[in-house]
């Protein structure tokens, strides 16, 4: 049941594909694609998985997408459209399939469409989950989920969404989206710690295969190879980020010995052979930041010249308040509390920022090894207040008793 | 990020929608209120329709809740209110939503005069490790 699931999520993309060559809708081809998974799940364990099961897939989803078809037109009587005398034309699977998980990435990121929208879409049509399965994902009712996606397709069709490739000059832009997706899907598995809501889904992985195959189809897009390199990089301490309670365990405290090399090996390659290139991408540079903390026997021997050289550089490539955060964190350990408090001025000064947990947090901690107790106090107060993260709000008050009831541990 | 939407108010006598059995919205001008009720009506159905919306529930009136004390090691049940308090809790949305500045913009929305919409953001389990 689990090798039938795995050839359907690695078909998927190419099934969808060869579909969409023919008959454009969106909604349409998941429908018929979802019903031929069906079939699958039914049959192939009677009869065995055939020998070409993508052929198989593409030839049953498009018998049932030119059915679903004749009974619309038996329905509704209309003339003759080059949408349907597309689809009357059998479906075959030997396309090109080389970058089809790259093409429907790119219908699914469509500018159209907002950021939740296309994550989910992605997740769905792309890498193959049900709508059960995205919406325990995301911890919201299967209802919800179908409701982001029916709204998702039809936005695609209003904007007239063709399944092919962009222009030369509209690509860059589509393919930064697709990564930013395949980023945001991965912060989401990340960050979450392990726990009774964890689901038979893992986003991280979910988001390191999609990425990987973006790689494949784009081999020398250095930003691509950054964004996979960065998600494996940081992927490689998922086992170190939290305690047998289910806590957090901040990079500084955590146990190396528990990082996985072979991911961090395949990150730092990937890197190396993508930097001498030239231009040089925000994922490529956090990329190389994680890569320095990879490298490095324990928190205090990381190199934070080189994490401050870096986020400086990051700053002029992509700023925000979360590089001028860390920046000012990696300063401090170059130069002392003092320099890193002052980065961290116009920050404070800013009316957005008030609400902006990290903001407290970094500045109670640069506040309380600058032998400012008072200060540090108030500050971590102030972002137990403001995070919306049960393990990290525990973190905070824990640092906060330390120094208001001292003799604690 | 989820957003909880908590509804203040005192309908007197309680009912839904709340606005009318206030005072303060009953003595609107007919298109003001007209207005409030559209706005709220559509961002509603909007919520719904693009799935931002994960649920949410109009609330029994506060005479008819149970209180559970602890009194010399049990529970002790008295009938509510919670308290005489000027509004009670009437219901609850929930939404998840790309952004606090979108969560805002939707409690506006949810706004009216005689009683006070409250937006809590939602605890979740996992955290960041730097």
């Amino acid at each position: 049941m689990n090798a039938l699931a795995d050839v359907w999520r690695r078909e998927a993309p190419h099934v969808m594909a060869a579909l969409l060559r023919h008959h454009g809708d969106l909604g349409d081809c998941e429908d018929a694609a979802l019903e031929a998974a069906e079939a699958a799940t039914r049959q192939w364990p009677v009869d065995g998985v055939p020998a070409d099961p993508r052929a198989w897939l593409v030839r049953v989803a498009s018998r049932r997408l030119v059915d679903r078809f004749r009974a619309d037109r038996a329905r509704t009587r209309r003339e003759a459209s080059d949408a349907r005398r597309a689809v009357d034309t059998p479906v075959t699977g030997d396309v090109p399939a080389g970058d089809d998980t790259l093409q429907l990435l790119v219908l699914c990121c469509h500018p159209a469409l907002s950021r939740p929208s296309q994550v989910a879409l992605s997740l769905r049509a792309v890498a193959g989950l049900t709508v059960a399965q995205i919406a325990a994902a995301y911890l919201v009712p299967p209802r919800t989920m179908t409701q982001r996606l029916t709204r998702a397709r039809s936005q695609l069709r209003r904007a007239g969404a063709r399944f092919a490739l962009p222009s030369e000059e509209e690509l860059p832009e589509r393919v930064a989206a697709v990564l930013d997706v395949c980023h945001l899907v991965f912060t989401e598995g990340y960050t979450r710690a392990s726990g009774p809501e964890l689901v038979d889904v893992a986003l991280a992985e979910e988001a390191i295969r999609l990425t990987r195959e973006v790689h494949r189809a784009l081999p020398d897009h250095d930003e691509v190879a950054g964004a996979l390199a960065l998600m494996l990089l940081t992927h490689a301490r998922s086992a170190a980020r939290t305690d047998p309670h289910g806590d957090l365990v901040p990079l500084a405290e955590q146990d190396r010995g528990r990082w996985r090399r072979e991911l961090i090996d395949e990150g730092v390659a990937l890197l190396e052979s993508t930097l001498p290139h030239g231009h040089v991408g925000r994922y490529q540079l956090q990329a190389a930041i994680a890569a320095v903390h990879a490298e490095a026997a324990t928190y205090e021997d990381t190199d934070w010249r080189q994490i401050t050289i870096l986020y400086g550089m990051l700053h002029r490539v992509a700023p925000g308040p979360a590089v001028t955060l860390n920046h000012a964190v990696a300063a401090a350990m170059v130069h002392g509390p003092t320099t890193g408090l002052a980065m961290l001025d116009p920050l404070a000064a800013d009316p957005a920022m008030r609400r902006h947990h990290r903001l407290y947090a970094v500045r109670a901690h640069l506040h309380e090894s600058a032998g400012h107790p008072e200060a540090a106090t108030e500050d971590y107060q102030r972002a137990a207040q403001l995070t919306a993260s049960l393990p990290e709000q525990r973190y905070l008050n824990r640092r906060l008793a330390r120094l208001t009831e001292p003799g604690r541990p | 990020m989820k957003y909880v939407i908590l509804i203040h108010s005192n309908p007197v006598p309680w009912g839904h929608p709340t606005g009318d059995f206030l005072p303060e919205f009953q003595a609107l001008p007919d298109d003001v209120r007209a207005r409030l009720v559209h706005d709220f009506e559509e961002v509603l159905g909007e919520l719904q329709a693009n799935g931002e919306l994960v649920g949410g529930e109009a609330l029994g009136d506060p005479a008819a809740a149970t209180l559970y004390r602890w009194r010399d090691g049990a529970p002790l049940a008295v009938d509510g209110p919670y308290s005489e308090a000027k509004e009670h809790l009437a219901g609850f949305f929930l939404v998840d939503v790309e952004s606090r500045e979108r969560a805002e913009q939707i409690v506006a929305k949810f706004a009216g005069p005689g009683e006070t919409v409250e937006l809590r953001p939602l605890m979740s389990s996992g955290g960041p490790d730097q």
